[in-house]
């Protein structure tokens, strides 16, 4: 599995604003990896280039290996004609039961079911809507800052959690949390600000599981070489 | 809400007739020109239970009219949303169509139908159509991108499934100009039969008026302002039901078997 | 900015100064338009065509200069209402079909007859004679006759079959409007058309269809309903009985001289200049038609008031319940220039 971008190049269509000047940059292996950068920098733009090749850039974006490719963001809504319970079960094959289940545990919904999804805090709301894609059948899914709004500490179960079940598939996280970038990802592709060259550069992250022990040192480093790199 | 459409009516009415009978007597006109209180009691009493049938005639007409004139506007609105050709092409034909005005398309309708129930319908459709129309392409056509992303991405969106969540999403938008558009098609069977028909309020206010008997047009307006609140009320008030059936604001029936009940009917999720 | 305040708060004097306002200037506009001696305004019933060759003639002929007064002839149409103009005091002379004379003076409306136009009424019914054979008012029994509900054709109807004692139920009674399409498909025998009008065209577009038209004609079947008349208040009467008496004259005048032999030419001409959409050949036979009817003979005065049919025609409308009783409607005609 490989995500590849050779000599991308894009522009807002009928403007002059250039975001990615001959783009080149590759995220290799399974797992789950980060888009990392400051705000307007174009994360959400490349994503975006990486799920739709309509789109109309130059250069090449290869994805060797990825068969399907979904993205999500964290402005998503469901519609409000059924209750949660209603639309997550409309999503799954009757083998996928128990993966349904094991998601409302993980992603903390069991109180929700029968809400509609506009009685929800935006964190849950965000948490169900991840629910529903993780329910699809994906080998690389692009959460666009799609754990906004939840505590620390649940994103941290979920993201674990997530790296166990779907061992296998690819992730491509977007946040602006440096620490849990650094920690929980394999590979970060860090968007530069303008006017800095090279336009990105791939970091690598701890990339921690539910069983090892965070290094402190390491992911200090870590996240400085984000941050200094952003 | 219902004794308010009608306080407004009362008050409106009041005042009109309150105005007239000004002129009448601080010009001194006949009961010619304008009919004194008692001209129009003794017009009440002699034409109010006929002309109380004609309302009912055309109340129901104008709700026929209206249900066909949502199912048009709907029908073009779903068509016209598409940014194709055939959509462009309709959304045209359907803005030129009612650029016409009404007395002038209405001789056709005649021709074609003849003066009947036909022609009633169709022009009471028809004067209500368009702003439900606007509304509805309005509507169907603009995105709901947040909502709609998932179903594009995963494949299961259809075009069922689109104006769903678009009706959804713009559901008291669309309750609202129906609301509004019910006055418009009591106006157009009201203006049909007044042109055309040989039954209706429109072709008793058609009769009074070759009479020059305008108390009988004053009770023919009190009955129509009467029941056009009713109507009005009756919509606001369906259209008050179906949202909360559909969006309670918090839970609801519905809501809390996990599923969506509409008149006692258990309706499958359209994903 | 204190007044504006001041004005803010006093939404409900506000309120009630806008009607008031609307009042005063409305009654301000009547008084003076009432006040003032000129223009007059002249109401038509319809709209420039034959029907009112006189009117035009009087006026583009000088005919009311003449008398010293400057007319403004006003085209009717089915929404103006002469009489009703008359006590707002929008025009000073108009002209009115005799149900409605007779409908404003039930109702207290201080209207009065000065000169009668049509002598016969216009109205009758057109039908095919190779199929609707119509040669007594009998026949009307079992045909399918168009009528306009609330219209004075409808009163005539009913008349003419309460005189004959032909029962509602013994015909069929089809609404009619603008469009003659029900009488062109056979699906009414006979249909109501202004003989001087829509006749002429009606029957011209049957013969071009290789059809045959007849008229048949109520005033002769002995329902004498009266027509157009010019009318005026009983107020204008006696307060400018001078002005009344010059209108009529030029008025009748022109009548009489759009009438007159030797005029045909010209009156036509003078139609068709007011009255373009009309076919020449159409506007001379309308002419012909409207010159039996407001001027029966040569030595016939233009103008004259037939009591006896207006008592007929209060006495229809009684009897059709049109009006609540007898209004004694010969009050209300007043002759100006007699002979």
């Amino acid at each position: 599995m490989k995500i590849e971008f050779r000599d991308v190049t894009y522009r807002y269509p009928e403007t002059d604003i250039l975001i990615f000047q001959s783009l080149d940059a590759t995220i290799e292996g399974a797992g789950f990896h980060a888009l990392f950068g400051p705000s307007g920098v174009g994360k959400t733009t490349l994503a975006r280039l990486i799920a739709d090749r309509s789109l109309p850039f130059s250069g090449k974006i290869e994805t060797p290996g990825i068969r399907t490719i979904l993205y999500t963001y964290h402005t998503e809504r469901i519609p409000g004609w059924a209750t949660v319970e209603s639309h997550l079960k409309h999503l799954v094959l009757p083998s996928q039961e128990e993966l349904l289940s094991k998601l409302i545990s993980v992603l903390g919904l069991e109180n929700h079911l029968g809400s509609r999804f506009r009685q929800l805090s935006m964190g849950q709301q965000n948490r169900v809507n991840l629910a529903r894609y993780l329910l699809q059948d994906f080998d690389l899914l692009i959460m666009d800052e799609s754990l906004a709004n939840v505590d620390e500490a649940t994103r941290e179960r979920i993201i674990l959690e997530i790296k166990e079940i779907f061992t296998g598939r690819s992730f491509l996280y977007i946040s602006h949390n440096v620490a849990e970038v650094a920690r929980f990802c394999k590979e970060i592709l860090v968007i530069r600000g303008r006017g800095k060259r090279p336009q990105t550069l791939c970091l690598q992250g701890q990339d921690n599981t539910r069983k090892d022990d965070p290094d402190r040192v390491r992911l200090e480093k870590t996240m400085l070489e984000i941050v200094h790199a952003a | 809400m219902l004794h308010r459409r009608l306080y407004q009516f009362l008050l409106v009415y009041t005042l009109g007739l309150g105005l007239l009978l000004s002129f009448k007597y601080l010009l001194d006109l006949s009961d010619y020109v304008i009919p004194g209180v008692q001209d129009i009691r003794k017009a009440a009493t002699s034409v109010f239970f006929r002309y109380l049938m004609d309302t009912l005639d055309t109340l129901s007409v104008a709700v026929v009219g209206h249900l066909i004139a949502i199912l048009m506007a709907g029908i073009v609105g779903i068509i016209g949303r598409s940014a194709s050709w055939s959509g462009a092409f309709i959304r045209a034909a359907a803005y030129n169509i009612q650029a016409y005005p009404i007395v002038a398309v209405a001789p056709i309708i005649f021709i074609l139908f003849g003066d009947g129930m036909v022609s009633r319908l169709l022009i009471a459709a028809m004067i209500c159509y368009f702003p439900l129309l606007l509304s509805f392409i309005g509507v169907f056509a603009e995105p709901v991108t947040d909502i709609e992303h998932f179903y594009t991405a995963t494949g299961r969106m259809n075009w069922r499934l689109q104006i769903g969540i678009r009706a959804f999403e713009n559901m008291a938008k669309l309750t609202t100009v129906i609301t509004g558009s019910a006055t418009l098609a009591m106006v157009g069977t009201i203006v049909a039969e007044f042109i055309a028909a040989t039954a209706g309020i429109g072709h008793s206010i058609r009769i009074a008026l070759y009479q020059s008997d305008l108390s009988k047009i004053l009770v023919a307006l009190f009955l129509i302002g009467i029941f056009n609140s009713l109507y009005l009320f009756l919509l606001e008030w369906i259209g008050k039901r179906i949202r909360v059936r559909l969006d309670p604001p918090t839970g609801g029936r519905g809501a809390r078997r996990g599923r969506l009940i509409l008149k006692g009917k258990e309706i499958r999720n359209p994903i | 900015m204190r007044t504006f305040q001041r004005l803010q708060s006093s939404k409900w004097l506000m309120l009630l100064l806008v009607p008031v306002c609307t009042l005063l200037l409305f009654t301000s506009c009547t008084k003076k338009s009432e006040e003032r001696p000129d223009p007059i305004r002249y109401r038509l019933k319809w709209l420039f065509n034959t029907s009112v060759v006189g009117d035009l003639w009087a006026e583009e002929k000088g005919l009311f200069e003449r008398e010293g007064l400057i007319v403004e002839v006003k085209p009717g149409g089915p929404e103006k209402d002469a009489i009703k103009e008359l006590e707002l005091g929008h025009a000073q002379f108009g002209v009115a079909s005799a149900d409605m004379v007779i409908r404003a003076v039930s109702k207290g409306s201080p209207v009065a007859v000065i000169a009668q136009l049509f002598q016969t009424n216009p109205l009758q019914w057109i039908y095919r004679p190779g199929e609707t054979e119509i040669k007594t008012p009998e026949d009307l029994r079992g045909k399918v006759i168009g009528v306009t509900f609330g219209g004075n054709d409808e009163a005539i109807l009913r008349a003419l079959l309460a005189k004959y004692g032909i029962l509602e139920e013994e015909v069929e009674l089809f609404s009619v409007r603008y469009d003659y399409t029900p009488f062109y498909e056979r699906r009414v025998d006979l249909w109501p058309v202004y003989r001087n009008a829509q006749g002429i065209i009606i029957k011209e577009k049957l013969e071009g269809a290789g059809e045959r038209a007849a008229f048949f004609d109520p005033h002769r079947a002995g329902v004498p309903f009266v027509a157009n008349s010019v009318v005026t208040t009983k107020e204008m009467l006696q307060k400018s009985p001078e002005i009344v008496e010059k209108f009529t004259k030029a008025l009748l005048a022109g009548w009489e001289a759009s009438m007159a032999p030797e005029s045909g030419a010209e009156a036509i001409a003078l139609i068709h200049r007011f009255d373009p959409d009309t076919p020449l050949n159409q506007i001379e036979q309308q002419y012909a038609i409207t010159k039996r009817m407001v001027k029966p003979s040569a030595d016939f005065p233009v103008g004259t008031i037939d009591r006896a049919a207006w008592q007929m025609t209060e006495q229809i409308m009684v009897e059709q319940g049109l009006i609540p009783g007898a209004v004694g409607v010969a009050r209300a005609l007043a002759p100006v220039i007699s002979r």
